[in-house]
């Protein structure tokens, strides 16, 4: 039988505007769900995805898709890699899923809204795919970790994180509610799909795959990589919308909207991915240093494509790009000291092998960091465990949800940056964090975080262990040391040659 | 990178792809599509990343001779992790690209 070629008929079927008699435009799509910021429907209407599909198409290869990483998992179920890893590339695993699956579906109902509400019918259309897209996400990713949970049950903690108060949880939160959940669907096409999507989850999908191939996690690198190919067709999704705000005079705006995004997106990363890269893959398998990854995928060719698209480097371009040096080491640090907080067992990564590795990648990690490291290392030498665990809570930024951090040692730079705001103090961690805040103080002033929360009583009894239960941590599920301190040991042998 | 703030001012387009016999098809590909261009194949394990110098295609036809099979231009996307620059795709081609060159 003859077919008609999709070229052929693409437009025509997908251009799915009409003229209303029953309703008014404003009444289909209201302006707080649609975003179209005045711009007339007939120029959403030359929305021009780049990338069409459609529906037997799609279906067709997203069978392709998951038939290859559900055969992966079961053919490499009865090789039991899980029983045989790194306890760091395990927390590796427990920490993804609990911070990625169920925002999956946050992410599903986020295309849900373009599919509803973009007065573009490209965009509707190819968030439909997406919506089904991020499901996948979710289901897989929930699926996967399941397998494990007869191994300890910080592994359901996939499902469990986000129904926590656990501080990471309401951090992940806190970002992808702010570009999924409470966005109109132009905001969330170029927050969502452009700001995260074509940037930063290339770090946790595929430079993250390329550490769990090299440490023979196959089962995982073949799951993250597919989830990967989704994201790079409707991410596609932004790049339209960016265009048509441009040409009617709304660059400003735009600008604002990526800016606000990949400073979170930024933020979230150096607390999830920054560790996870650095410090818990074990030392022979890290492909790349997390700074390494980010100057490939966010610094060369994520912000190449912003300015092809006609926007600016974010005023802030200069303070991430020295960050990469600072941030995720103060992030990682505050982690593992705090690790009964979370549902993972972080690694330390402080060997003297680790270290030498952290020295040349970062030159002067140990006349900073290191510093800190020798006494948790002396502490642990020295039978005082005590001394590495906290007793408090650290102060916390009020848009990032993420302690506020600085360099240690003799340059010791940490500076809150505050903002009185209606007569409340604001504390942020950085100028960017500040400034995120005030581009929409009514979207962010009532947000109480985990200090605030517990300043004002409402975590009893107001110690550690009220904290823990209020995160929803319990036995076995509170994290410790991935090594059970077997990294400090080799200091204590090095001491005792000497 | 003394200078990283300025890293992204360079204009390498191309695919990633992560694995497959659909990667390998794609860098011989774009070897005979792309004839005056020097193509750059740098593979990560679980990704391999194809870049060139403003503008890269990769024809159907190149793809089903690379790989002895028919294809169909869409199923590039079972093994598309990433792209660097805009894309634009067509039954016959997918081209990578960039509008400026900085």
């Amino acid at each position: 039988m003859y077919q008609i070629p999709r070229a052929e008929w693409y437009d025509l079927t997908r251009a799915t505007n009409w003229t209303y008699s029953y309703v008014s435009e404003d009444e289909i799509f209201p302006e707080e769900m649609s975003g179209s910021r005045g711009i007339p429907i007939e120029a959403w209407e030359t929305y021009d995805e780049p990338y069409k599909v459609s529906y037997p198409e799609y279906v067709a290869i997203q069978r392709e898709k998951d038939a290859g990483a559900y055969s992966v998992k079961a053919a490499l179920e009865r090789d039991a890699y899980v029983d045989r890893a790194d306890p760091g590339w395990i927390s590796t695993m427990i920490a993804h899923y609990g911070a990625i699956a169920v925002n999956e579906y946050a992410a599903s109902l986020a295309e849900a809204r373009m599919a509803r509400f973009s007065k573009a019918p490209g965009n509707r259309n190819m968030a439909t795919f997406g919506t089904l897209d991020e499901n996948r996400h979710g289901q897989i990713q929930l699926f996967f970790p399941h397998a494990n949970i007869k191994r300890s049950h910080q592994w359901d903690w996939a499902h469990k994180a986000m129904h926590t108060n656990d501080w990471a949880s309401v951090a992940a939160r806190s970002f992808f509610d702010d570009i999924m959940l409470t966005r109109d669907a132009i905001a969330v096409s170029i927050m969502l799909t452009f700001g995260f999507e074509t940037g930063f989850t290339n770090m946790q999908f595929l430079g993250l795959a390329a550490d769990a191939s090299e440490a023979g996690d196959h089962t995982f690198a073949s799951l993250i990589s597919s989830v990967q190919t989704d994201e790079a067709r409707h991410a596609q999704q932004g790049g339209p919308s960016l265009k048509i705000l441009i040409a009617n005079g709304h660059k400003e705006e735009a600008q604002k909207l990526v800016d606000v995004s990949i400073w979170r997106a930024w933020k979230l990363f150096s607390v999830l991915t920054g560790p996870i890269m650095d410090y818990y893959t074990p030392l022979e398998h890290r492909s790349q240093s997390f700074k390494e990854f980010m100057v490939e995928w966010i610094i060369i060719q994520f912000e190449r494509q912003l300015a092809d698209l006609g926007l600016d480097a974010p005023w802030f371009w200069e303070d991430l790009t020295n960050d990469l040096d600072v941030t995720h080491h103060g992030m990682h640090l505050g982690v593992w000291y705090w690790r009964p907080t979370v549902w993972w067992n972080p690694a330390a990564g402080a060997s003297p092998e680790d270290r030498e590795w952290l020295e040349e990648k970062y030159p002067g990690w140990n006349d900073t960091w290191g510093k800190c490291w020798d006494v948790i290392t002396d502490n642990i030498n020295n039978g005082r465990e005590d001394l590495t665990l906290p007793e408090t809570l650290p102060y916390v930024c009020n848009m990032c949800q993420l302690p506020i951090v600085g360099t240690p040692g003799s340059g010791w730079d940490v500076k809150d940056y505050q903002l009185e705001f209606e007569g409340r103090l604001y504390h942020f961690g950085s100028e960017a964090d500040r400034w995120c805040f005030e581009q929409d103080p009514e979207r962010y002033k009532e947000h109480q975080n985990l200090i605030d929360h517990f300043l004002a009583g409402d975590i009893q009894p107001a110690d550690l262990p009220g904290a823990l239960t209020y995160m929803g941590l319990g036995p076995g599920e509170m994290g410790k040391d991935a090594h059970d301190y077997a990294w400090a040991q080799a200091f204590k042998k090095q001491a005792e040659v000497a | 990178m003394s200078n990283l703030k300025d890293a992204f001012k360079q204009n390498k387009v191309g695919p990633v792809f992560n694995g497959g016999d659909v990667a390998q098809a794609a860098i011989e590909a774009a070897e005979w599509d792309n004839p005056d261009k020097e193509i750059t194949v740098v593979d990560k394990g679980a990704y391999i990343r194809i870049s060139a110098e403003q503008e890269l295609i990769i024809t159907r036809e190149s793809m089903e001779e690379a790989l002895g099979r028919d294809f169909q231009m869409n199923e590039i996307e079972i093994h598309l992790g990433s792209m660097a620059g805009q894309i634009e795709v067509t039954p016959e081609q997918i081209r990578f690209y960039f509008e400026k060159t900085l």
